[in-house]
């Protein structure tokens, strides 16, 4: 047994495990929409975020558990808010020779900050109460009137549905490579940039070859499987539901949609 | 229509650019009949993972044909009927795995096979039972050990109720539990299913309780035969392999004169024969 990686799918019966796929895709959907609409402003993120929030208390997963992930990604909110602080005109609130720190700065860093952790959140909730092959199913469900366009909606879903399901074996693999790479003095966290540079091609280049590698053993086992590409409909044991349940979430996701537009 | 696979003078080359054609496979002649229990062995290159492949129409024959039930695997319109017929488990359970949940990996091939959902869950409920994991139906297939992550593999292909199963180094990634568990599910499938089990195998005393052992050498089918004549054979050191323990005490104790059964390769079979 290994530790959960965030992200991945946790099983569950809550009330947020419960609702349809489609549902919880458009959820989400509105989320990040919301959350990334040009010139938004704080309060809005913030109420925003306290949705997600108490969304991810009724979904039971554990807001620890999808705070943790935040971890690995430290660095890009810190770089982002910094860049943002600094290299954003404005009203000066303070300064030391070139360096000035302005007002719409801090409003900037902030509002950047809060957009990518809504954006963390939202598609951790997703995948951690949905698995892949319902997202896949309902993906395919919502994305049906593309047919009629020719767009091969049934493998785009398959290669979400696939992409989704290797994401936490993808990373357990680099955690390996990067653990064999230390034991053989690789430094991941010290050195100049150069050497750090070379030790990050060490970590990439396994991991491509590796993903490649299953990449092919994959497709061998799905043909094994008579999966075809070739567009047909298949049954699938996994029925989509909308009840009324649903109806009520949609309803709450429009009273959100509408307040963050008015 | 015929219970064997057939392949009649299969051959296999691989063509790379600016070298010549690097041959897997050499005329190969081989029947293999439905509910047999075949044990593939052999070096690295010897060309087991080809032909293993060979079986279901992923890789075709560059001359010769493979005949499955008398299907030839080079006809296009029977390719998901052959893929169907015979069942194929990789090396690797993890680069197998498509679904999250257990029972929805299971159901995968029979979705594919445009069965009603009815069916489709009908056979998820039995493969999951005779490969012991109808406990497991809703885990995650990350969560369960080596040895069930390959039993899930081997019931997402059972789903498809297939006539022959053809695993490609089903135990190199599993310890000595996991192994045990994947090898009596073989053998109870075998015995029970009549379904038939071609296994390639560096573990001699993984292929030792089959009916019959190919030893491939070179592309070619180098042995063929019961597991003691095969292991006795002195072909068998020319190919580079060495039989299991108990095939080689057994053929100690007959050098020395001993009266003992030639035909015990497995400790089932000896502990039998010591206690009678």
């Amino acid at each position: 047994m290994r530790e959960m990686i965030t992200g991945q799918y946790i099983m569950g019966d809550s009330i947020i495990h419960c609702l349809d796929p489609r549902t919880k895709l458009i959820g989400c959907l509105v989320v990040i929409v919301v959350a990334v609409w040009p010139r938004q402003t704080i309060t809005i993120l913030l109420f925003n975020l306290a949705f997600i929030i108490i969304v991810i208390y009724f979904a039971e997963v554990g807001v620890g558990r999808v705070l943790r992930g935040l971890r690995s990604l430290k660095l890009i909110f810190l770089l982002t808010f910094i860049c943002q602080v600094f290299l954003t005109r404005g009203d000066p609130l303070w300064s030391w020779g070139s360096i000035v720190i302005t007002r719409q700065g801090i409003d900037l860093g902030i509002n950047t900050f809060l957009r990518l952790l809504i954006l963390f959140l939202s598609a951790s909730l997703l995948t951690m109460t949905t698995s892949t092959l319902k997202i896949s199913a309902g993906l395919e469900s919502l994305l049906s009137p593309l047919k009629y366009l020719r767009f091969p909606v049934q493998q785009f879903a398959m290669i979400i549905n696939i992409a989704l399901r290797f994401i936490p074996t993808i990373t357990e693999e680099a955690e390996h490579i990067v653990r064999a790479q230390k034991s053989r003095g690789a430094q991941f966290d010290s050195g100049s940039l150069s050497i750090r540079l070379r030790t990050v091609m060490a970590l990439l280049i396994p991991l491509l070859a590796a993903s490649l590698q299953r990449a092919t053993d994959l497709a061998w086992a799905m043909e094994s499987r008579c999966y075809t590409s070739d567009g047909q409909i298949y049954s699938r044991v996994y029925k989509l539901h909308f009840a009324q349940r649903d109806l009520i979430a949609m309803g709450v996701i429009s009273i959100v949609l509408l307040l963050a537009i008015l | 229509m015929d219970g064997r696979i057939e392949l009649i003078d299969a051959t296999k080359e691989y063509k790379h650019a600016g070298s010549p054609p690097v041959s897997a496979l050499n005329c190969v002649n081989l029947s293999i009949r439905q509910g047999e229990f075949v044990g593939m062995v052999g070096l690295n290159a010897s060309g087991k993972t080809t032909l293993a492949r060979m079986l279901n129409g992923l890789i075709l024959p560059s001359r010769g044909k493979v005949l499955v039930n008398g299907l030839d695997t080079a006809d296009l319109a029977q390719k998901k009927e052959i893929r169907r017929l015979v069942g194929m488990v990789f090396q690797n359970p993890d680069n197998q795995i498509i679904n999250p949940i257990v029972e929805e990996e299971v159901a995968f091939a029979a979705e594919n096979l445009n069965l009603s959902p009815a069916e489709v869950r009908r056979r998820v409920d039995w493969a999951l039972e005779v490969s012991g994991l109808a406990d497991l139906r809703h885990h995650a297939p990350q969560m369960l050990s080596g040895g069930q992550k390959q039993r899930l593999a081997v019931a997402a292909v059972l789903v498809m109720q297939p006539s022959y199963l053809v695993l490609d180094e089903p135990t190199s990634m599993l310890d000595e539990d996991g192994r045990y568990e994947l090898i009596k599910t073989l053998q109870d499938l075998n015995r029970q299913q009549r379904l038939s089990i071609i296994m390639i195998s560096h573990r001699m005393e993984e292929v030792a309780p089959a009916e019959r052992i190919i030893v491939l050498h070179q592309g070619t089918v180098y042995l063929d035969g019961p597991p003691a004549e095969v292991f006795r054979s002195p072909r068998f050191a020319l190919a580079g392999l060495k039989p299991p323990p108990i095939a080689r005490l057994t053929n100690s104790l007959l050098r020395q004169g001993h009266p003992i059964d030639d035909r015990i390769v497995t400790l089932e079979q000896m502990v039998e024969f010591l206690c009678r």
